[in-house]
């Protein structure tokens, strides 16, 4: 089970849990059992309903129940209002903060939110603000980040407004809360792909300058994080934006990295006698666009870098010797 | 700290005991779960080459009993609604258990019908009619219709390229396009191309940066996690070692250091294995932590295909190609 400590059951305690759930088993088993039975013969009422509300509250992770739920509420859906689907929204978000990791319900909610009578703009604004939350307790659930995704786009299809740019200021607000919460600086990598796909962005190079000097000082604030190398190796390497570049300024630009990186590097060596793993990673990364890419004619440090890295991150030592073999 | 040894003949019991747990509440709340309990527990048995320990005819019986007419796959447990995780943990075991024969004709087409009424315009799957897509489900379905000897390029090709629309810039794959990389989803995406032979639709510059992203997996305690700046898991053993190892980079993870935490994970009193040590051990990390171990070459452990995640022995009579 994921996360659950260990305990040492003496035989006393395990006496004591097992007289505990003895009842507990016999209630859920014939719950369960007569819950399935009415789904076998497709009873749809209020009263089954309640029943799956039973079930679902001892154990949500119990997706032929949630199956059966939504068809019985497609039978009654003429007549329940608004209130019932208010209802079902507050259900879900109660199960989903005992067990914020089951798809299941997390689809449900999906499910329920596409039914719910007309589907208004307003129900999907609200859940945009929901989500928001879900995100603050915890601002690397990847159910939540796709769920997002899931939202804004439904609001931009319903409303006929585009939320990128909104979304782009989502992400900077999440990474400045936690420069480590990768999952907003990949979603910022979704959206810039967005905004230059629309063509939204105006004025390109003051974008890229911008975003520039937003690497330059997550670096300087937290060069152990590999969140920020990541997204720089995405800014130098895989981007759109570089195609917005004059070849000149993507040389300086990656001339300036290499700088800013060898200081950093320098740093680290100065106050723990040891190289900074991540900026040699990307100093090889870098030495590769110049190379391959640029064609530039620089002279090589690839070699002295893979073999600090077999010493300092002996871990991957093996995918440096093999990177050694591939100069 | 002491050398750590693999706890072979308690792992055994553990497995064997998980079936006589009918005090325990949990035994019950995990109906959900029990047609993939069976075939983890079938596989870490293999593993352990102790496969005798379950009764093969009451285990196929019981994958019998989970079938669901309703949507022509297999449930988790009888009653429950069929769906296409659990459809694959049935075939698995039978397939195991050389049993397919046992399905007869009629339930194999209503099996290929079920599968393929689940492919969307995309090439994407759904687990079932109620609509949840995930590159998981890609996997399920290209593994349960080679199992099948049902697959073609009409299914193939389009569930293809709906892979690589998963493929993220950081070498990883998220559950759809445009979703964070997660290890799970590596093996997913990257088992899937490997079953149809489709490995070449990533280019080698492709595939070097999903092997030095699935090396990154690797944390100074040993273990791997599934995301950066994540804690470690033990069921990332088998998820990014398998991957690696279908690349042919296995050897970009530090063997010694990660079998020892896998050694660690292990309940040194009643056997099994959990996700982090000293926490409650459960039969899922037990075999995932022992295919781990095995892709390291144990010893002691049998080998395993790590496209399937079944014995070769099984595995080699599968179809891997299809006709165009």
């Amino acid at each position: 089970m994921h996360g659950v400590t260990r305990r040492e059951w003496t035989k006393e305690l395990l006496r004591k849990k097992r007289e505990k759930e003895r009842q507990e088993i016999l209630d859920y088993r014939e719950l369960s059992d007569e819950v399935l039975e009415l789904k076998n013969k497709r009873v749809a009422n209020k009263d089954s309903l309640l029943k799956t509300t039973q079930l679902l509250n001892i154990n949500p992770e119990f997706n032929t129940i949630w199956n059966y739920r939504r068809e019985i509420i497609k039978l009654l859906a003429p007549s329940l209002d608004q209130t019932f689907w208010d209802g079902e929204l507050a259900f879900t978000m109660d199960k989903l903060k005992v067990r914020p990791k089951v798809y299941w319900i997390w689809n449900h909610r999906v499910w329920c939110l596409e039914h719910y009578p007309n589907s208004p703009l307003k129900i999907w604004l609200k859940e945009l603000a929901i989500v928001g939350k879900l995100l603050e307790m915890d601002a690397r659930n990847f159910h939540g980040w796709h769920y997002r995704r899931y939202i804004v786009s439904t609001v931009e299809r319903l409303s006929g407004n585009c939320l990128n740019s909104q979304e782009f200021e989502y992400t900077t607000a999440k990474i400045n809360q936690n420069i480590s919460n990768f999952s907003a600086w990949f979603q910022r990598t979704n959206i810039i792909e967005h905004m230059l796909a629309r063509d939204q962005i105006a004025d390109k190079e003051s974008f890229i300058d911008d975003e520039f000097q937003y690497i330059k000082n997550a670096m300087f604030t937290d060069a152990e994080d590999q969140s920020v190398w990541t997204y720089l190796i995405w800014f130098i390497k895989e981007s759109a934006l570089k195609e917005h570049m004059t070849s000149e300024k993507y040389s300086s630009m990656l001339k300036e990295l290499t700088e800013i990186i060898e200081l950093i590097n320098d740093d680290d060596i100065s106050f723990s006698g040891k190289d900074n793993i991540w900026c040699l990673k990307t100093l090889l990364v870098i030495e590769f666009i110049q190379k391959d890419i640029l064609k530039e004619d620089i002279k090589s440090k690839s070699r002295e870098y893979l073999d600090k890295l077999i010493i300092i991150d002996p871990l991957r030592k093996n995918r440096y010797l093999y990177q050694i073999r591939a100069l | 700290m002491s050398e750590q040894q693999l706890l072979r003949d308690k792992h055994i019991d553990y497995i064997a005991s998980l079936d006589t747990k009918k005090d325990d509440l949990e035994y019950w709340l995990s109906e959900h779960l029990r047609l993939n309990g069976v075939y983890w527990g079938l596989t870490a048995l293999y593993l352990l080459d102790s496969i005798e320990t379950f009764n093969k005819e009451d285990v196929i019986q019981f994958v019998l009993s989970c079938w669901d007419h309703k949507t022509g796959g297999f449930a988790a447990f009888p009653r429950h609604d069929g769906h296409l995780l659990t459809t694959l943990s049935g075939l698995q075991i039978l397939a195991t258990y050389n049993a397919l024969e046992r399905l007869g004709s009629e339930k194999q087409e209503q099996l290929e019908k079920f599968i393929l009424s689940n492919q969307k315009a995309d090439g994407s799957f759904q687990g079932d009619s109620f609509g949840e897509v995930d590159t998981r489900f890609v996997y399920t379905a290209l593994s349960c219709l080679s199992i099948l000897h049902k697959l073609t390029k009409e299914v193939v090709e389009p569930a293809v390229s709906y892979i690589l629309r998963c493929y993220n810039f950081d070498g990883g794959f998220g559950l759809n396009p445009e979703a964070e990389s997660h290890a799970a989803q590596a093996f997913t995406c990257i088992a899937a191309l490997a079953i149809v032979g489709k490995l070449d639709s990533l280019t080698p510059a492709q595939q070097e940066n999903i092997a030095v992203w699935l090396s990154e997996r690797q944390v100074p305690e040993g273990g791997l996690n599934g995301r950066p700046s994540k804690l470690p898991d033990v069921c990332y053993s088998w998820w990014v070692l398998s991957t690696l190892s279908i690349l042919q980079k296995a050897d970009w993870i530090d063997f010694p250091k990660l079998t020892e935490f896998i050694l660690h994970c292990q309940d040194p009193k009643n056997g099994g294995i959990s996700d982090r040590p000293d926490n409650e051990v459960d039969v899922f990390h037990t075999v995932f932590g022992l295919g781990g171990l095995s892709i390291m070459k144990y010893p002691g452990l049998r080998d395993i295909d790590p496209v399937y995640c079944m014995p070769y022995t099984v595995t080699k009579y599968f179809q891997r190609k299809y006709s165009d």
